[in-house]
């Protein structure tokens, strides 16, 4: 699904160049479960970034459901952002003007879902994450975790087939961040969604079934996970 | 999704109440003085547009020097009424013609059966084809046979119901009184007309057929002058139209010129030509014949309202980029769920169409409220609702709305638009600097305007305390104008009346002055003068200062024959010492008359303080010169005169009983003068005071914005021992800086355009610098103010709140 084939960045300053990743070549495949390590400042959120086509890699090549998108035109990749990719980031990003519902159905207004089949979608997962209540709030008045499931649920609205996560559980306490990781685990195993996450927790990253390991850009190790 | 996104941006602007609050009350400050001007000037476009008829009526200009206020040649309104009959005959084109005698005087008098007298004003005599001319719609009688037979009138409806409370008035007769000891013409009235819509150039409540109009004076030499229309059949070429005019009337001038053994030469030479034109009825208005046009006139406040509506929309251009970091958030999220740049612009531009629309409405509110006053002050009669032009009216607000969504919208829709999502969502925007160039010069752009809004107000105030102050040349207290000519049993009358000082007349007064020019010639020298006929006491009834000589008295036989004062500018013209000298004046019948100059007075005004005083020679007629100079001057010896009056009243009812009494103070004559330039400055200081609140409002909210932007490098300052007072002082020293420059550029500019406006006047101060110096102050003063209050709240904040987010 995903190949990465030398991918490179740095930032050049004063002629030095100032490398983040260096010759990254991998190949992640539908229905894997990835998590990125490594120590602050290692590259993993910029390699995210770049397989979200956040950032573009200053060297390298990189195909994306075979098809190669180094430099995309934002046309294109908005066509990828609305059917294939879903976000979640560590600290939520919810649209605090919206509510809850109005959180999960953007995406899929951006999509132009036409609005009964929004509305089932909506209720169907509003009502799998159990925040039915929660409909009407604004992002401010839940939780930490809930506005995560939120988060979570709204990448999930468009149906992608991958989700990348940024530290989805970094500002979360254990007992919640377990219960993401439950739900990560169980989408990727029930649904067949491919999860790629950033974490520092290796209690985190033992949910998925691979591991990344990287320091100063450089992917060290790459290991299966047994469970 | 536009449901969504307008309730999205209503929750953004609930949310932000002080900033939507600013920007949406600055937009409707900004806008509202824009629609006053759109009113004031769709109201002055409208002018003789009541009936699509009208485009094929023409108002005939003939270019001459009499009643003109500098005695030189003007293409005027009012033309030789033999003027009609030469284009009748000679100018196909135009397929009717009519005389309409201009307004004479405050009115005339209307005696229905043995009720009071009544004056009306604009009470016109035409001739017989005023209504085929002019479109009037007949309510009653009819348009062919109203004017038919001498002695009929045709009411506006409005007069009509005024006089006898129904429009029903066929047949009914009134007694018309012109002037005061007019016998009185009884009036039979032939038609009632309806009122129209729109301001009209040839205003009248009544047009009266006496036959007065009807003819042409018999000898050459004479003349009558009255306003001349013509309408066409069908659109006409006005060039070739006025090609055909001129041909004729330089015809007629050599005819005329011929049978009254003039030379055409002698008269038109140096470049003075005869002229003669046609104007489109439309353009009578645009076009007065002395003043300035109202377009003209009207050219610096139109500057102005642009120019504030232009400060609203950088102040909200400003706000909403300053503001657009709290959605930066959104943007970067919108973008990664799969939002096209173009739908975020969009969405940006629903958000500021929100918020013009609600200033819209507000403005027109406001207009609501203020309408009256401004009518009021401004002398018009405008409206909003009840405009004849309201769907016109509609479009203009329309194509406003969305030339403001679009200016004040744009922008800022671009550069949330152009957020990087990666640098967003990890959340180091904040500290950007990006933008902050640009909303600086909008800064500073803002207060070049204040600031020079401010030096303008104190210059025009200095300005209006020196010519209220200045000396006029007479003493206008305890002094009164009756407005109507000399009659010496009238006055004789009245002179007996204890209090009364002196009783006299004069041609040039100031509320009423009729200029004639008079030629001398003095060491064989040309020089044009402007001749004023007095009677005998006139020049003491005025309290003028005498410089040198006499004034006229009785005791002197002379003063009714040959002697004659001339003014300061007069006597400076001719030369020096000039009591005693005499000079040359070609009588109109070609005898050399000498005169002696007896007196030299101080100049006095007449008119505005825009006008120099003409070189004016004073002469005494029998008894005062000509009875219709319609001033006769009373001079009271004590200031309560009001008993005074009634008695003068008294003596007035007794002679002429017909005719109802007017005066006019000379104090009031004085504020009628200044009242333009009041109005003028009125206006200038309500702009000015819009765009200093504006301005205001921008740096306040600019001010908060920065200092929260700053909360991080604040706290970690006060952490290393800044103390309060150091750091308001650091907020504000990057405004001070703005605010001098704005003065720096305004000075200039002030300095340039209140220079031109005091080259208006005649009579003006120097340039003060003291203004200058306020402006500056009370600017840096106020943002000194404004950014303390907000840099304080950051100042003295908690720098543990600021501090644990990062």
């Amino acid at each position: 699904m995903i190949q990465l084939t030398n991918i490179e960045k740095y930032y050049a300053n004063k002629g030095i160049k100032n490398y983040v990743l260096r010759l990254v070549t991998t190949t992640i495949k539908q229905g894997e479960f990835v998590s990125i390590m490594g120590p602050s400042g290692a590259g993993k959120s910029t390699l995210l970034n770049i397989i979200g086509m956040l950032e573009e890699p200053t060297y390298g090549t990189y195909e994306f459901l075979g098809e190669n998108v180094t430099s995309l035109n934002e046309r294109k990749r908005i066509e990828l952002y609305r059917n294939h990719i879903g976000f979640v980031f560590q600290a939520y990003h919810l649209i605090d003007e919206m509510t809850v519902y109005e959180n999960i159905e953007a995406p899929l207004l951006y999509k132009k879902v036409g609005s009964s089949e929004r509305a089932s979608r909506i209720a169907d997962l509003l009502d799998r994450f159990n925040i039915v209540a929660k409909k009407d709030l604004f992002p401010n008045q839940l939780s930490g975790g809930q506005q995560q499931l939120v988060g979570i649920a709204r990448a999930l609205a468009a149906q992608p087939s991958i989700i990348l996560a940024d530290e989805p559980t970094g500002n979360l306490q254990s007992a919640q961040a377990e219960e993401i990781m439950e739900l990560f685990k169980k989408l990727n195993q029930e649904d067949g969604i491919t999860i790629i996450q950033v974490t520092h927790s290796e209690k985190n990253a033992q949910y998925g079934n691979r591991i990344l390991h990287i320091a100063d850009g450089v992917v060290k190790e790459d290991l299966a996970v047994l469970s | 999704m536009f449901r969504l996104n307008l309730k999205i941006a209503w929750r953004n602007l609930w949310k932000n109440k002080i900033y939507a609050a600013i920007n949406i009350g600055g937009l409707a400050l900004g806008l509202t003085a824009f629609l006053l001007m759109l009113l004031y000037i769709n109201h002055e476009e409208s002018y003789d547009t009541w009936s699509s008829d009208l485009q094929n009526v023409y108002q005939i200009r003939e270019k001459h020097e009499f009643f003109t206020p500098d005695n030189k040649d003007h293409w005027q309104e009012i033309s030789n009424s033999r003027v009609a009959g030469i284009i009748k005959q000679n100018v196909p084109q135009f397929t009717a013609v009519t005389k309409v005698d201009s307004e004479w005087g405050n009115g005339f008098s209307v005696k229905i059966d043995h009720a009071d007298p009544i004056l009306i004003k604009a009470i016109k005599d035409a001739d017989t084809a005023f209504f085929n001319v002019f479109p009037y719609k007949f309510i009653q009688g009819d348009r062919e046979r109203a004017l038919k037979e001498p002695n009929t009138v045709v009411l506006k409806q409005s007069l009509a119901i005024k006089l006898y409370g129904t429009d029903h008035v066929l047949g009914k007769e009134f007694k018309l009184v012109r002037w005061r000891d007019d016998k009185g013409t009884p009036m039979k009235i032939t038609g009632v007309v309806a009122d129209v819509n729109t301001p009209e150039s040839v205003t009248f409540n009544a047009i009266s057929h006496t036959g007065d109009q009807d003819h042409d004076p018999d000898q050459p030499g004479s003349s009558h002058y009255n306003q001349v229309y013509a309408k066409s059949a069908s659109k006409v070429d006005t060039l070739a139209a006025n090609n055909s005019l001129q041909k004729v009337y330089i015809d007629y001038k050599k005819k005329s010129f011929a049978e009254q053994n003039i030379n055409f030469k002698d008269i038109y030479k140096d470049g003075k030509r005869p002229g003669l034109k046609a104007i489109a009825l439309k353009d009578v208005h645009a076009n007065p014949p002395f003043a300035i046009n109202w377009l003209t006139k009207l050219k610096p406040v139109i500057g102005i309202s642009i120019f504030l509506l232009l400060v609203s929309i950088i102040n909200f251009v400003n706000l909403a980029t300053a503001q657009s970091v709290q959605r930066a958030k959104e943007v970067g999220v919108r973008k990664v769920l799969g939002s096209y740049k173009k739908q975020l612009v969009s969405q940006f531009l629903i958000e500021s169409a929100l918020q013009s629309i609600i200033s819209l409405f507000l403005s027109i509110i406001l207009i609501e409220v203020l309408l009256p006053a401004f009518n009021h002050h401004f002398n018009v009669e405008l409206s909003f609702w009840y405009n004849d032009h309201l769907l016109m009216l509609m479009i203009q607000l329309v194509a406003l709305f969305a030339f403001v969504t679009l200016l004040a919208g744009f922008y800022p829709a671009w550069v949330l638009s152009n957020y990087n999502p990666v640098a967003v969502l990890k959340g180091n925007y904040g500290n950007s600097l990006k933008g902050m160039a640009l909303r600086n010069v909008l800064v500073v752009f803002q207060f070049i305007i204040s600031v020079t809004f401010i030096i303008a107000i104190g210059v025009m105030q200095l300005q209006t305390k020196y010519i209220s102050n200045k000396d006029l040349g007479f003493e206008r207290d305890r002094l009164i104008n009756l407005q109507t000519g000399y009659e010496q049993n009238f006055a004789d009358k009245i002179r007996r009346i204890p209090g009364v000082q002196y009783v006299s007349t004069t041609t040039q007064v100031m509320g009423n002055a009729f200029n004639n020019k008079s030629e001398i010639i003095y060491k064989g020298q040309t020089f044009n003068l402007n001749g004023v006929s007095v009677s005998m006491d006139a020049l003491q009834t005025l309290g003028v200062k005498l410089v040198s000589g006499r004034l006229f008295a009785k005791e002197y036989k002379q003063d009714t024959i040959n002697a004659v004062i001339l003014n300061e500018a007069a006597a400076n013209l001719l030369g020096k010492n000039m009591v005693g000298k005499t000079y040359n004046k070609v009588n109109y019948d070609n005898k050399i008359i000498s005169f002696q100059i007896v007196g030299v007075i101080k100049d006095y005004h007449n008119e505005g303080f825009d006008k120099t005083v003409l070189p004016t020679v004073y002469k005494v007629t029998k008894l005062g010169g000509t009875s219709n100079t319609n001033n006769l001057l009373v001079r009271f010896e004590t200031k309560n005169y009001k008993g005074i009056i009634n008695n003068i009243q008294n003596e007035w009812r007794k002679l002429y009983p017909d005719f109802p009494l007017h005066y006019q103070s000379m104090d009031e004559a004085f504020s009628n003068v200044l009242e333009e330039n009041n109005r003028f400055m009125n206006m200038i200081i309500l702009f000015s005071a819009v765009s200093v609140s504006l301005s205001l409002l921008g740096l306040f909210a600019l001010s908060t914005f920065i200092a929260k932007r700053r909360t991080k490098e604040i706290a970690v300052r006060k952490i290393l021992g800044a103390s309060n007072v150091q750091i308001v002082n650091l907020l504000n020293k990057s405004f001070l800086i703005l605010v001098i420059i704005a003065n720096l550029i305004s000075w200039p500019i002030a300095y340039i355009l209140i220079k031109r406006w005091l080259q208006g006047f005649a009579y003006r101060i120097e340039m003060p610098i003291f203004p200058f110096l306020l402006a500056t102050a009370v600017s840096i003063i106020i943002a000194v103010l404004t950014v303390t209050i907000q840099a304080r709240k950051a100042a003295i904040g908690d720098p543990v709140n600021a501090l644990k987010y990062e």
